[in-house]
């Protein structure tokens, strides 16, 4: 009896200390200053890791966060993707032919080193980026530059088409009149770098980041976090932002919400079904919720050119047969479902397209008839997938779908890098979850990319389908250099058609992103080509301790106890 | 069976209840699939909450809800405990047997064979797991469920095999044994009348432990492309599924949770009333 | 004792290599690091490039000899990320995190699993020793990834009584930050030790001698800590000698939860980038683990039993 007591007397204690209301909204507000403010950290975090610091190379999303904070460049785009000038003083003027750009740069633009930033800067970093010896990935975006083949071959010492006409002004020639001319000088490739500083740091430099941007690199703990200082001779050091950005590595979903909550991170993205749910339920954080859409396509590659992929009857099927509202409610309507190879804010984007490949599972069976197996398909299909729980969640989506109309989907889960490796080659892979995201909002950047046949190299393929068309190839050709914006839509617009009822992939959905900051958090918005774009956010110091109420009745803490009192 | 260890059995509230949990763990796995009320691989769409998406409840179509896909957990369930106790006892087995071979052999006889079986203990428990499978997974092309037990048994005998070496050291040099080799004894009469019964003991505490710990690996294993493929269930898979859901629907955790516990209770809680059983000092 | 302790010494050297050369061999069979480096992105030039410049690109012989000369003069190499620090750079900063958790994993669970063992085997077939053994399956059935947040979410979040993950700014911070990972980690070993702990102590509370203890009128306190515990002890010690290499494989869960950046994340970090110099040296440090962890299981278990002799 007595032992009885002592329990229920520790289970009270435990009761009254944590008597509080399990927090619902933000613990923290802010101090209500109606003016930007400059100062403060702003604390951040991915669940993945920064590569490298160095624009001409590093190309994945996380290191692009962190390479937006400390560089800029002569373009960029705004909320809206509207290009706008950053470094440049204007929009370029455009020759007569279209082949011709011509900057004017901002005069007294400083690198963090505190050097002038001027034209020649510009020419040196774009040479030192398209330089074989650099090996970017982003040179095929500036294949129509004048004189680049001679430049990487070794027989000239520079690009003929960069000229500087003067310390502030730089020309740009091409070979034709290459409409995402502009969208590659707004991409961080072509952002200026003092070239002291690769000469200081021969092989280190993507550590050693010198720019022109908003913040200068503090400290780099790989792996684990980085910090950024505000750089005083900022182009824009007068406007308002924090003084500090903390950017931590490699942080799990669940504990980084958590953390979110409890106001040790300011910025929330990336979340568990879970942990979305209450995010899009909670009022009390709904002024701090936003969703953007996350300007990239998912789908199932199928290969054109392996059984029975190379029957387009059998694709088409297969288009038919995803059940894409299921998916959707499945991941708690975290993603938009599509029947096309464009997501829809790009310009090429079909309304007239909504029948060709959607869920139909008559039709599906329909297309297996037509193309000879009215029973469905005796042998299993292998579908690739890489590791990760959300990769086995789709490849399950996908199995009951197929398996409704007679396809048995076997799945093969391997490692990251082994995914990339064997779908990329010729007659591997029958099928594979595939998912591509934008480099800048045109079409190109995905049906180029994705669908022309040049991509679809034996060996290392984009073009993860080898889908070969001549007439999409023609079109997307004549679309790059089409100079008439209409035109150049309705170019893509047929391509994107062709594509979508030739059904190299069965085009599944593109993602939402929904993200939340803390009220003390001003100024951010989600960008509609950056992900988590941090330059223009200030912060409300000091920030206020929302008061908690104490509970009126203690039974509801039994609710607290459990990990299940979710709202 | 000797009939009054069979006497001392039944008395053994503990050995009876054990024996209870892990014949209804093994009738649910192996007999299960047998009583599933549905397909476990289907997705029902109205297994899916229309506005939220989340799993549905309990109600009269899906007895225990559905889960993230709208498949019936009950059946589920039912059909998944085949490969978790299968994996849980051919790798258990596998590796009670190996580590108490390998433990009473080196701590009884000792030198040359004690020091290098020692340091491959050590080479194996050095070894990082996660590239271990990553690479079994590459070597065979769609390792089979064998392939897994296997793997899992050979990597986790090497505790229990230094625990059992050191308990026999010590049985070793005890007088009465030192007295029974004077007297002649064969070394076999003396490891099964002497060594045996007081390795035994910490052989089933260990062994449960491993039931649990295996259960657990297999679900990361199948995350990493080995062991079992969707759509098939394991208790592991659909534990390690739920957490994403633990403040929405906490039963995706919870019943294959409890699933394993039992399990594990069951087996720990039989080892040790057969021990005492069998053991006529107690 | 010190000429065990010496030859135990010389034995790691073979063991090491071993396992080093098995894991080079491993990594080498797992296909090309730049792909994983590099991204869905690269270009093949860039790809060739990369592999030139780590040296990935020749022969396997030529690198396994290049790396194991390193080691011998103590250079385990750079890391493959574009950081390019030093791979006993990065595992400097990262050990000493993940010593102080295991540190204080190793504590908890022994003090608490004994603790909770003796107390089981003394009030045994009571509520007291049934709840303990409850509670400790119960330890062993949950994985790490469901405890884990679930204390997080209870103990750091809603009651504010831990910090909701991280690892601190100074010494203090860093200790604060700890406990509650290090609590987790612990979970299983608390678990363990105490299951075996408890069988021990029964059979030796049977055994003669302590029946001649309790005969010669020794107090129960005296009987049960001085002569019971002691030799009950025994497969405890070889079991906690053999918890290095769990508490690293179980921080590998634990630190991703709590956001602690130590070893265990560097692992799984360096496994998945393919940063394969690292992954090298953190079973490098992980296998040393091994080795001093069962030398002082052994060591440990010859000074509670003497008669029983370590020449292994």
């Amino acid at each position: 009896m007595r032992s009885i007591l002592r329990a229920s007397a520790l289970c009270w204690a435990v009761l009254l200390l944590g008597c509080k209301e399990p927090p619902r909204g933000p613990r923290y507000r802010g101090d209500g200053n109606a003016h930007a403010r400059a100062g403060g950290t702003l604390v951040v975090h991915h669940e993945a890791d920064v590569r490298g610091l160095d624009p001409a190379t590093s190309y994945d999303e996380v290191s692009q966060i962190a390479i937006k904070l400390l560089f800029d460049g002569l373009l960029d785009y705004d909320y809206e993707l509207n290009l706008i000038p950053r470094i440049a003083s204007a929009l370029p003027t455009i020759s007569e032919d279209g082949k011709t750009f011509t900057f004017h740069l901002k005069r007294g633009v400083r690198f963090s080193n505190g050097r002038e930033l001027v034209a020649e800067d510009v020419r040196w970093s774009m040479e030192h980026m398209l330089a074989p010896s650099t090996s970017s990935p982003g040179v095929g975006f500036f294949s129509l530059l004048v004189g680049l083949s001679e430049f990487a071959e070794g027989h000239s010492p520079h690009v003929s088409g960069i000229r500087v006409l003067d310390r502030y002004t730089i020309e740009f020639e091409l070979t034709a009149a290459d409409q995402t001319f502009l969208n590659a000088m707004a991409m961080p490739f072509t952002y200026p770098v003092p070239r002291e500083n690769y000469a200081a740091h021969p092989t280190d430099v993507a550590r050693n980041p010198v720019g022109a941007g908003a913040y200068t690199l503090e400290e780099w703990e790989p792996g684990v976090r980085l910090i950024f200082k505000r750089n005083p001779r900022y182009f824009e050091a007068s406007t308002p932002r924090a003084d500090r950005v903390l950017y931590e590595v490699n942080l799990q979903r669940e504990s980084a919400f958590l953390r979110f909550r409890n106001g040790d991170l300011d910025h929330a993205h990336r979340f568990t079904p879970a942990d979305r749910l209450f995010l899009r339920r909670s009022t009390q954080w709904a002024p701090y919720r936003v969703e953007g859409s996350g300007g990239d396509i998912w789908g199932l590659a199928m290969n054109c050119e392996m059984a029975p992929f190379n029957n387009v009857h059998v694709r088409r099927a297969v288009a038919f047969a995803m059940d894409r509202e299921r998916w959707s409610r499945a991941r708690n309507y975290a993603l938009r479902p599509i029947g096309q190879a464009l997501p829809p804010e790009i310009p090429g984007y079909s309304t007239t397209l909504s029948s060709v490949q959607s869920f139909n599972r008559a039709r599906a069976r329909e297309e297996l008839a037509l193309a000879g197996y009215p029973n469905g398909i005796e042998a299993p299909v292998t579908m690739w997938i890489s590791e990760g729980a959300t990769g086995t969640l789709y490849a399950e989506l996908a199995q009951a779908d197929l398996r409704a109309i007679g396809i048995k989907l076997e799945i093969k889960q391997v490692s990251f890098s082994i995914y990339l490796q064997q779908t990329a080659r010729a007659h591997t892979a029958q099928m594979s979850l595939a998912g591509w995201n934008q480099d800048f909002p045109s079409a190109a950047t995905f049906l180029d990319i994705l669908f022309h046949s040049r991509n679809a190299r034996p060996a290392d393929a984009e073009n993860r389908a080898f889908y070969r068309n001549a007439s999409v190839d023609a079109l997307l050709d004549r679309a790059r250099t089409e100079r008439d914006s209409v035109l150049r839509r309705n170019l893509y617009e047929q391509a994107n058609e062709i594509v979508t009822r030739d059904a190299p992939w069965a085009f599944l959905f593109t993602s939402i992103r929904i993200e939340a900051y803390q009220p003390y958090v001003r100024n951010y918005r989600i960008h509609g080509l950056w992900s988590e774009f941090y330059r223009d956010v200030w912060l409300d110091l000091p920030r206020q301790r929302v008061a908690m109420r104490a509970a009126q009745n203690p039974w509801r803490n039994l609710a607290a106890l459990m990990p299940f009192g979710g709202l | 069976m000797d009939p009054r260890a069979w006497r001392r059995f039944r008395k053994n509230k503990g050995a009876i209840v054990g024996a209870l949990l892990v014949l209804f763990v093994t009738l649910t796995a192996f007999l299960g699939p047998l009583a599933a009320p549905k397909d476990p691989d289907l997705q029902y769409s109205e297994g899916l909450d229309a506005t939220t998406g989340l799993p549905v409840a309990a109600n009269a179509q899906f007895r225990m809800g559905a889960d993230q896909l709208g498949r019936d957990e009950l059946s589920r369930l039912l059909h998944g405990g085949r490969v978790s106790m299968q994996v849980a006892f051919g790798a258990t087995a596998l590796a009670v047997f190996v580590g108490l071979a390998i433990g009473v052999a080196t701590g009884f006889f000792g030198g040359v064979f004690d020091t290098a079986t020692m340091r491959l203990v050590d080479v194996l428990l050095s070894m990082p797991f996660l590239l271990i499978v990553i690479v079994i997974n590459q070597v065979f092309d769609s390792p089979s469920l064998a392939v897994l037990y296997v793997l899992l048994g050979l990597l986790s005998w090497t505790t229990l095999a230094r625990v059992t070496r050191a308990k026999t050291m010590q049985v070793r040099e005890l007088e009465f044994v030192q007295a029974a080799r004077a007297l002649g004894m064969s070394r076999s009469r003396i490891v099964v009348r002497h060594v045996l019964p007081n390795v035994i003991q910490p052989a089933i505490i260990l062994g449960s432990t491993l039931v649990a710990q295996i259960i657990i690996v297999e679900s990361a294993m199948s995350f990493l492309g080995l062991g079992v493929r969707p759509p098939t269930s394991s208790w592991g898979t659909m534990l390690h599924d739920g957490v994403g859901f633990i403040s929405n629907a906490p039963r995706l955790v919870l019943l294959p949770g409890a699933l394993i516990v039992a399990a594990v209770f069951g087996f720990n809680l039989l080892g040790e009333g057969l021990r005492d059983a069998l053991d006529p000092k107690s | 004792m010190l000429t065990v302790i010496g030859r135990r010494s010389l034995w790691a050297i073979p063991v090491l290599f071993v396992i080093q050369t098995s894991v080079f061999l491993l990594l080498n069979a797992l296909g090309d690091p730049a792909v994983a480096q590099l991204g869905p992105r690269a270009s093949a030039a860039q790809l060739q490039n990369w592999r030139h410049q780590h040296g990935t690109d020749r022969p396997l012989g030529t690198r396994y000899l290049e790396y194991m000369g390193g080691l011998v003069h103590g250079d385990m190499g750079v890391s493959h990320q574009e950081s390019r620090r030093s791979v006993t750079d990065v595992l400097e900063t990262r050990l000493p995190r993940t010593a102080l958790l295991g540190a204080m994993a190793i504590v908890i669970e022994v003090v608490l699993g004994l603790l909770l063992g003796v107390i089981a085997a003394v009030r045994r077939n009571t509520l007291v020793d049934t709840g303990v053994m409850g509670v400790a399956i119960l330890g062993i059935s949950a994985p790490t990834f469901v405890t884990g947040l679930l204390f997080l979410n209870i103990l750091a979040f809603r009651f504010g009584w831990f910090p909701v993950g991280g690892y601190g700014v100074d010494a203090m911070d860093h200790l604060r930050h700890a406990l509650l990972p290090a609590f987790t980690l612990a979970i299983t070993g608390i678990a363990t030790y105490a299951r075996v702990m408890r069988a021990e102590m029964l059979e030796t509370l049977r055994s003669d001698y302590i029946r001649t203890a309790r005969a010669k009128g020794l107090s129960e306190f005296r009987t049960v800590v001085v002569h019971a515990v002691r030799n009950a002890l025994l497969p405890v010690v070889t079991l906690v000698g053999l918890s290095l290499p769990i508490i690293v494989s179980g921080a590998i869960i634990s630190e991703a939860i709590y956001a602690w950046p130590g070893l265990g994340r560097l692992a799984v970090e360096s496994i998945t980038s393919r940063d394969d110099p690292v992954v090298m040296g953190v079973v490098l440090l992980s296998s040393l683990g091994v080795v001093i962890g069962n030398l002082f299981a052994d060591i440990g278990v010859a000074a509670l039993d003497p008669r029983v002799r370590t020449d292994g």
